[in-house]
This record gives structure tokens, sequence and C-alpha cells, in this order.
């Protein structure tokens, strides 16, 4: 036996640790797989804003008012129908399950994830925006502009430069037609002491999780409210545990609901949530390998994780891109775990195929930033079963399935479908992957 | 429309060349007007190698351009100490001794000669003499070098930080009464009896429009010069060139390596500041000045020339692609690289403007000498009697009593590499800058830490400046450049500048966004590696949840 551990033999290996792999984890789990998880480590789920952002109604006008837009699931058929390269369209003929899989994947984060309810919240971000969202943390959902009644108090911790409350205001203010509540700065005497001026979001969050820190900022709260007040909304540093009950004891000591906008980088509820995921992973079962796969032959055949060796009937590629590392561009645009051409793209190469990935830089971009970018929506070409294709459009392995932002086609980042994709992709590659190793095992069986 | 305010001399253009002549004209006890119609070193000067190199690639077709570089680099480093830094350069030799060709043989002669010839000039900028290294004394200063060299010759040079020297003279002309306006555009030349009487100008950024009376005009608009020329009825003839830069995110090399392009062309890899620097392309451009990019080729044929000597540089960070437009002397003929670097001031009397004159050629490196000579002609054409130019004496704002940063650093409970970076941009004046963090400890926040810009840098350089756009800060400070892209800092350096402004939340975002994509069009030829990933994670932000 080799010192640095057995041989693993499963079912489904699945490759990356944020949503989708966590999903398609958990989901081949529920199908009674034995599954083991390899991530290198955390990735972009660890460095989201807090917001489940499934999809938003690509048709709706700015001044449509948010109880006049389409639910979330509505959405995405409007997006399937209108972005052909986009992985809803893809599964168009799944999307009727993605409201299904959203449940599962906020059901087994339900620690740390607030039901979703079909339609979507709207939550403030650092820089003013209105961000719609089908789900998000559970310390975020008084924030919902749609819901929220009275007056929304914008907290401004005087101490710290990081936030600018007026700025997270104004979204509120310019989405007051859309039925956006009215909205006051409270400005706090809060982190006034040199040490916490100069810290860091993760140390801030540290220092409200101190015996009683959240109670002393819910009593200067109590002060200040503004008459009307019903929510106060906070920089998103409201513990780094979601155990510490931060919010909560905000809440008691104030006597008004507490909620937090969405963050940005650093991100103190992507830390969070990367936990959250971590827990649910290692309670399911799933044996979680710390290490990244390379040039690999695929399922079938053994790989080798940090030093282990692992053999697995199907495997769920779930590596991310390029912040995960699923997709990397050194001199051309390839996929490192197994060596599967990167072929999808939107804009102006979404038919280049094979062409697409030695293609220089500036011709993968164009100059104006919001337009589509080839480069930056690069990754696998999947079919409707989630098989990545190979350089002549065939199923490159009938064991292997992708899921998360590895597959390409769309701006996973800013288009606000990533973790609906991640959601939705990981459960139907999961379960898929699980009924393959079920129905047709290669690998001898033990025991 | 306000009532026309009279000037000795209006100057158009804030490269270095303008605000240099500015300074000078200011000086002298001249009412100047200096009006850019962008930032100040938005074009060339800004776009430079960043060194006020005393030209040695010159030195075969123009010795004068060299001895006036070398003595004026040595007058820059006395007025502006602590913005010079010494980059010592190597010139590898080819191939090793004993299976060199006569060919070879003969080269590396003609280089000692060569860089020989150049340490007579050194004592003027103030450099080290050259040395002869062997191969083994090469590898051990440049180990990154590839096998096989014959040792190199060394060669001194100075590093500057050229949109602060640009800056500084604006500054320096303000100290000394000029009206110094940026994102400000000169409309017109008003003109009597083939004269020029006045420029109208207008505020970019507010809209305002005004008059300027005055019988001299300099136009120093650089590669923006014939447009504007054909604009107001005059020629300005030059051969514009676009140069194009890569940076590194780290010091890739220990010191600058002269490399050949792919077509002989001499080029460089060198350390600057916190970076490294490729350079450059030398291309004839016809385009607009106002929209220009580096292009894939240009990339490649930098990284291609590079490579032959640091083959490490194909795994390298790359950050960015800047590009700008260089004017030269006009000539047809000549290849790009064999253009005169001396310069010409044009006077326009024959075209019935007389008393505008068009500065055309030139290099950083001389901008005081040219700006000297540009107030020169200026005195003399107003028919004042000469004043002495003493802007090679007087310290620009910031240059005099640079103070220590370990000791800055302590004193004022900053970090050591924070503190040094601050002294480097702003000399003495870094005092007065970290008194505000003393007075509010919040802005001792290190906003960039590739850069190591603290929040009271955005808000010194906000008021103290001229800093009318947030873009206006890649140039005071650096802001967002980096290898970073502005993920950190964006956001709360537009909040603090905001503040010093009264802009509000809609004009922050419109601020934020320029300067975002000001940034994505210098990255987006480059984006490759783990620049790749940070780009993914900045697009994240500031697309998803800024929507901007």
């Amino acid at each position: 036996m080799p010192a640095d551990g057995a041989a693993i033999t499963c079912d489904v290996l699945v490759v990356g640790g944020g949503m989708a792999g966590a999903t398609a984890a958990l989901a081949a789990r529920d199908a009674g797989a034995r599954v083991a998880l390899a991530r290198r480590a955390p990735g972009s789920t660890g460095l989201s804003g807090g917001a489940v952002s499934v999809a938003h109604d690509p048709a709706a006008l700015p001044d449509a008012p948010f109880g006049g837009r389409a639910g979330v699931v509505e959405s995405a058929r409007r997006i399937a129908a209108t972005h052909p390269g986009h992985p809803y369209h893809v599964l168009r003929g799944s999307l009727d399950r993605l409201w299904t899989a959203v449940e599962f994947a906020t059901g087994q984060l339900s620690s740390i994830l607030a039901p979703p309810s079909g339609r979507n919240r709207w939550l403030l971000t650092p820089f003013g925006k209105v961000h719609p969202a089908a789900t998000c943390q559970r310390s975020m959902v008084a924030g919902d502009l749609a819901e929220a009644k009275g007056v929304l108090a914008v907290v401004a911790p005087r101490g710290h430069l990081w936030w600018d409350a007026g700025l997270v205001a104004s979204g509120a203010i310019r989405a007051r037609p859309l039925g956006a509540p009215e909205t006051r700065v409270v400005a706090l005497d809060l982190f006034l002491w040199e040490d916490a001026a100069l810290a860091r979001p993760v140390d801030l969050a540290r220092l409200l999780e101190a015996p009683g820190a959240a109670e002393e900022v819910g009593r200067m709260l109590a002060q200040r409210l503004p008459r009307g007040a019903t929510v106060a909304l906070f920089p998103p540093i409201l513990g780094l545990s979601p155990g510490a009950r931060v919010p909560e004891r905000v809440e008691g000591a104030a006597g008004v609901q507490v909620a937090e906008f969405l963050s940005d980088l650093p991100s103190v509820p992507g830390l969070r949530l990367q936990r959250a995921v971590d827990e649910r992973l290692a309670a399911s079962g799933v044996t979680v390998l710390a290490g990244e796969v390379h040039g690999a032959a695929g399922p079938g055949a053994p790989a080798r994780v940090g030093g282990r060796e692992v053999v697995a009937e199907s495997w769920v590629l779930a590596s991310g891109r390029f912040v995960g590392g699923g997709i990397a561009r050194r001199g051309e645009l390839l996929e490192p775990a197994l060596g599967l051409p990167v072929l999808a793209s939107e804009g102006a190469f979404a038919e280049a195929g094979a062409h697409l990935a030695a293609r220089p830089a500036a011709s993968l971009t164009v100059r104006d930033s919001r337009s589509p970018q080839p480069l930056l929506s690069a990754g696998l070409k999947v079919d409707a079963e989630l098989h990545p294709l190979d350089a002549d459009g065939r199923v490159a392995s009938p064991r292997l399935f992708a899921a998360g932002a590895v597959v390409g086609g769309h701006d996973q980042a800013s288009d606000g479908t990533g973790m609906g994709v991640a959601m939705l992709t990981g459960w139907l590659a999961g379960r898929s992957a699980a009924a393959v190793a079920r129905a047709r095992p290669v690998l001898p069986r033990r025991g | 429309m306000p009532e026309p305010r009279r000037y000795d001399v209006v100057v158009l253009g804030g490269g270095a060349n303008g605000a240099g002549a500015a300074r000078d004209c200011a000086m002298r006890g001249l009412s100047v007007l200096l009006l850019e119609k962008r930032d100040l070193a938005s074009g060339a000067s800004g776009a430079s190698s960043g060194m006020i190199h005393g030209g040695i690639r010159y030195m075969l077709s123009d010795r004068r351009v060299t001895e006036l570089a070398c003595r004026d680099a040595g007058y820059i480093r006395r007025i502006a100490p602590h913005l010079v830094f010494r980059i010592p350069f190597l010139m590898p030799f080819a191939s090793r001794a004993e299976g060199a060709t006569l060919a070879e043989r003969a080269a590396w002669y003609a280089t000692e000669v060569y860089v020989g010839t150049y340490d007579l000039y050194q004592p003027l900028k103030g450099g080290k003499p050259s040395t002869r290294l062997s191969a083994e004394e090469t590898y051990a200063l440049e180990p990154s070098l590839r096998p096989g060299l014959g040792g190199a010759v060394t060669l001194d040079e100075w590093g500057i930080d050229g949109p602060r020297l640009c800056l500084l003279n604006a500054l320096s002309a303000e100290a000394h009464g000029a009206e110094v306006r940026t994102w400000t555009e000169a409309t017109a030349i008003d003109r009597h009896e083939g004269r020029v009487v006045g420029v109208r100008w207008r505020d970019a950024i507010t809209g305002e429009r005004g008059e300027a009376r005055t019988a001299a005009v300099v136009n120093a608009t650089g590669a923006w010069s014939p447009l504007w020329g054909r604009a107001n009825g005059v020629d300005v003839p030059m051969r514009p060139g676009k140069g194009v830069h890569l940076s590194l995110d780290r010091r890739f090399s220990n010191y600058g390596i002269i490399c050949k392009a792919v077509d002989g062309r001499q080029m460089f890899l060198m350390p600057h500041e916190d970076e490294s620097i490729i350079g450059t392309t030398d291309d004839d451009f016809y385009g607009d000045p106002d929209d220009l990019e580096a292009t894939s080729d240009e990339v490649a044929y930098l990284l291609e020339g590079v490579e032959s000597l640091v083959p490490s540089v194909r795994g390298a960070r790359l950050t960015r692609a800047w590009s700008g437009v260089r004017t030269t002397l006009y000539e047809y003929g000549p290849t790009e690289d064999a253009l005169s670097r001396e310069h010409q001031l044009i006077d326009h009397a024959h075209e019935g403007a007389a008393g505008l004159f068009s500065f055309v050629g030139g290099k950083l490196a001389s901008y005081r000498a040219q700006s000297e000579e540009i107030a020169d002609r200026v005195e003399g054409f107003l028919g004042l009697a000469p004043r002495p130019c003493k802007t090679h004496e007087e310290p620009l704002p910031g240059g005099e009593a640079v103070p220590d940063p370990r000791e800055l650093a302590e004193r004022h409970g900053v970090p050591e590499p924070v503190a040094r970076r601050i002294v480097f941009r702003h000399g003495s004046r870094a005092r007065d800058l970290l008194l505000l963090a003393d007075d509010d400890p919040r802005l001792k926040l290190v906003v960039c830490r590739d850069e190591g810009i603290l929040a009271a840098e955005v808000v010194f350089v906000a008021r103290h400046e001229r800093v009318r756009r947030l873009e206006d800060l890649r140039r005071r400070c650096r802001l967002a450049i980096a290898g970073c892209g502005g993920l950190d800092c964006a956001r709360v350096a537009a909040q603090l500048v905001a503040r010093e402004l009264d802009w509000d939340a809609d004009q922050l975002r419109a601020e934020l966004r320029e300067l975002l994509e000001a940034n994505w069009r210098e990255r987006r030829a480059v984006l490759d590696g783990w620049q790749l990933a940070e780009e993914e994670l900045l697009r994240a932000v500031h697309r998803g949840l800024g929507g901007l």
C-alpha cells in the first residue's frame, strides 16, 4: 500500500468543489452513488457575493416594476430562446427541471441560503446597482427591495472607507419607481479605532463576532434609526460564521430587521458559502480530496489526485473556468484536466469550433467591454446530456459529464445566470453520472 | 461667455513639451494659459518608455541628440531626484568567443566602441561608465538569459515616471502664476491681419466656453498637431510613429536587457518601478491618435524579440499593452527607426498665423531643453528682454529635500514599502500627504496593494494635482493599471475622489466605468494565464455586481 493512502474506487468522481461540483456530488450521493470529489482549492464560488443568480428577464424594460417582472424559470426560458450558445439553450429540453435543481441545491445549503420563492429578489450592491437573484444568503433576505416596506436605513460605519453608504443607497433611490422603499443613510460610530479602520472585510467580520460586539452595534443603531425604519442594511460583514448569529444579535438589540447588501471582493459571504458547501459535502459522505487533476485519461482509468489514486465509473468535470482553472489560456485556450478541446464561446466566434482556441487574445475580445467577449465566454461545448464534445462534434465519452462554468458559450461571471447554470448542470450531471455508474459498471465491484 | 482674459502666451498640449514650455515661460514672468484637451500626459509623454535615456540609439545618426539628451538627463535628476531611478542595461553578445565568426567578432568590437563612445557622454547625466562582462559574470547577474552568450557590455540609463514629470511641470507653472486647464480643448485660433490674436476653448466636462486674448500660441499637441493644424488652416508636417509597450506584472529581470527584434531593430526588456516593460514598436501611424490600441501582431513582435534572449518571457504575466504616437520630423524615404529624434519649432507666419509656433519631434529626455528653446522663441517674438532660463536649477515640486521613506514610515505608522512608493511619486510633498493620514487614520488604508497607494494619496492628488476625472489617477498614482486591474481599489478610490470633487452617485459610476473601460482597452490584447483569471473576477465584480 502506498504511503500516501490507498487507492479509491467509487461510482462518481467529481472534479471541482464549487457550486456546480458540490451540487453534482450531492445529487449523485442522493441517487445512492459512492462519490469522491477532487478539488484543488476554493474556486469562484468562494468569491461570490451572496446572491444566487439564476435568471432575470432579458427582455424586461428597465422601468418595469419589480412586481411585474417574469419569474425565474420563465426568465431562463426567455434566455434560452434568445441566446443560442447559452447552457439554458443547450438544455432547453430540461429547463422544466431547473426549479427542481435550484430547490435541491439551495435545500442542501439551507443552513446558509434562504429558500427561493420563484420570483427574483432585488438586492443592493456596493456599486449602487440593484441585482436580481433567485435567492441569497439568509442574512440578506430582509434587504430585498421588492419586499421591504417602510424606510430602508443604509448603515455607514464612520470609521471605515471600504463602502460608501450613499453610493449603495443610490441604487434604491433609482429603483424607487420600480417599487423600492424609501432610503436613508445612517452613520454609526463603528470601527473608529485605528486597527479597525485599516482592517480588511474578513477581519471586520471577525470583530463583530466577538462577545458583546453585535449587541453594541444594535444599541448604537437603535439610537440612530430614522422614523419609520423597518430594515437596517449593513455592509456584508455580519460575521464570518452563520453560527455566530451576528445579524440576529444586532436585530435583537436594535429592534429592527437587519440585512447585508451583496459583497464584491474580498467577499465574506463567499467564504461563508464555501464553508457551508464543505460542511454539507462532509456530512453527506462525499470523499473530498485536495489536489489537482491534470492530464488524466478520464472515467474508468485511474487518476492521481494529491498523491491518491482514484478510479471511478463516471466523471463530472465541474472545474470552473479561468478562476477555477477548468479552462486556461497559455498561449492558447485549453482544458487542463482531460485535454478536451475548447470549442464554445459567444459572440463573433460562436461557430469557430477548433479554430477558436489558437486565436490571439485581441481577436477574441472586442473593444467595448460590455459587448459579448468570446474569450471570457470560452469553455467546453456539451450536448443536451452534458457530455463534452470533441473537435469533431462527437461525445468524448458517454461516462463523462460537464457542469458549471467549464461549459462555455455564456459569460457566466456577469450574465446573471452563473449559479443557476451551476445548479442545473450540476444536478443533471450528478444524477446522470450516478445512473451511468449503476446501469453500466465497468470496474470490478468490491463488497 | 466670460470676458476674454489676456495672456502673453497660450500653450496647447499638456505633454512634457507643453507643460515644460508653460513652466519656463511662467518662470520668466510671462502670463501663461495651458490648455490640454484631455489630461496631462495622456498622449505620447504618458506612453513613453519612462526613461530619460541619453539616446544611445540615436548616436549613429544624431550625435547632437545624444549630447543634448545626456546633458538634460543630468538636469532632470537635479530638479526631480525623487522621480528618477537607475536602470543598468546589459547588451549581450550573441555567441561564445571560440565559435565566433569574423562578422560576430566585428560586431562585438563595434558594440564596445559604440558603448565606449556613449561613455563620453555619461558624466553629463551622472551615469556610470560601461563595463565589459565575461559570460560567467553576465549569467551571474542575469540568469534568465538564454545559454550560449559570449558576455555583455553594461550601459547605464535613468528611468522616470513620465506622467508625473509632466504633472510636476504643470504644477510648477501654476505656482509661477500660469493658468492650467485640463480637459479643455482649444477649439479655434482667432487671427487678425495675419497675426494670432486669441484662442477659443471649450471645457469638455462642464461644456463651458471661453476666449483667451494672446499674441503667441505654442502648439505642442504632438500627434494631434496635423489634425489640429488642418482645422485651423495651417500645415504641421510630421511623420507620426506608433510605439507599443508591454507591461509585466513584476520585475522580470534584474537588469535592462537590450534585444534584437526579428527584423533586427533594437528593443528592450527592463525593470521599471515595480514592473518590467518590453518596448517598443515603431511604425508609421496615420490613424486617429484618439483611437489607439495595440494589435496582436505588435504584441507578438515584442514578445518574439525578447524571447530570443530571455526565453522564459513566454511564461510571464502580461498586464497591459499600451501605445502612444511619437512625432518625428517629416522625411520621405528612411525607415521609421532611422528617422531623426531632432526637433523643430515651425513658425506659421507664412500661413497668415504669425505668433503661432508648432513643436514637432524631440524626445522626453530633452523636454526641458526643448521647452527652453520654445520659451526663448516666444520671448523673442513678443519682443521682450530675454530673461535667463532657470528650469534646470529650480527643483520641480517635491524635488527639494526628499525625505527618507523609512523615517516617514515610522513616524506616520504606514508600511515601509508604501512609504517608499509615496516618496518616489511625491518627493518632499510626501510629508504633507502623510499629514492627512495623521488627521484621519482611515486614510492609512492601503487602497492598492500592487502599487502601494494609500487612501491618503488618493485624497491628496484629488485635492492638489489637477484631478478632474477618475482616470486622471492612472497617471497620478498608477491607480488600477497593475495586474489587479482595479479589483480592490477602483471602487474605493472612486468613492474618495467623489467626496473630494463633489460627484453624485451617477457621476461616480460614470467615472468608474470610464476608468475600467480605459484599462480594458489596454488589457484585452494580452489576456492570458492568470491575468485572464483576474479578468474573469474583474468582470464578475464590475459588470456583474457593478452593472458598469
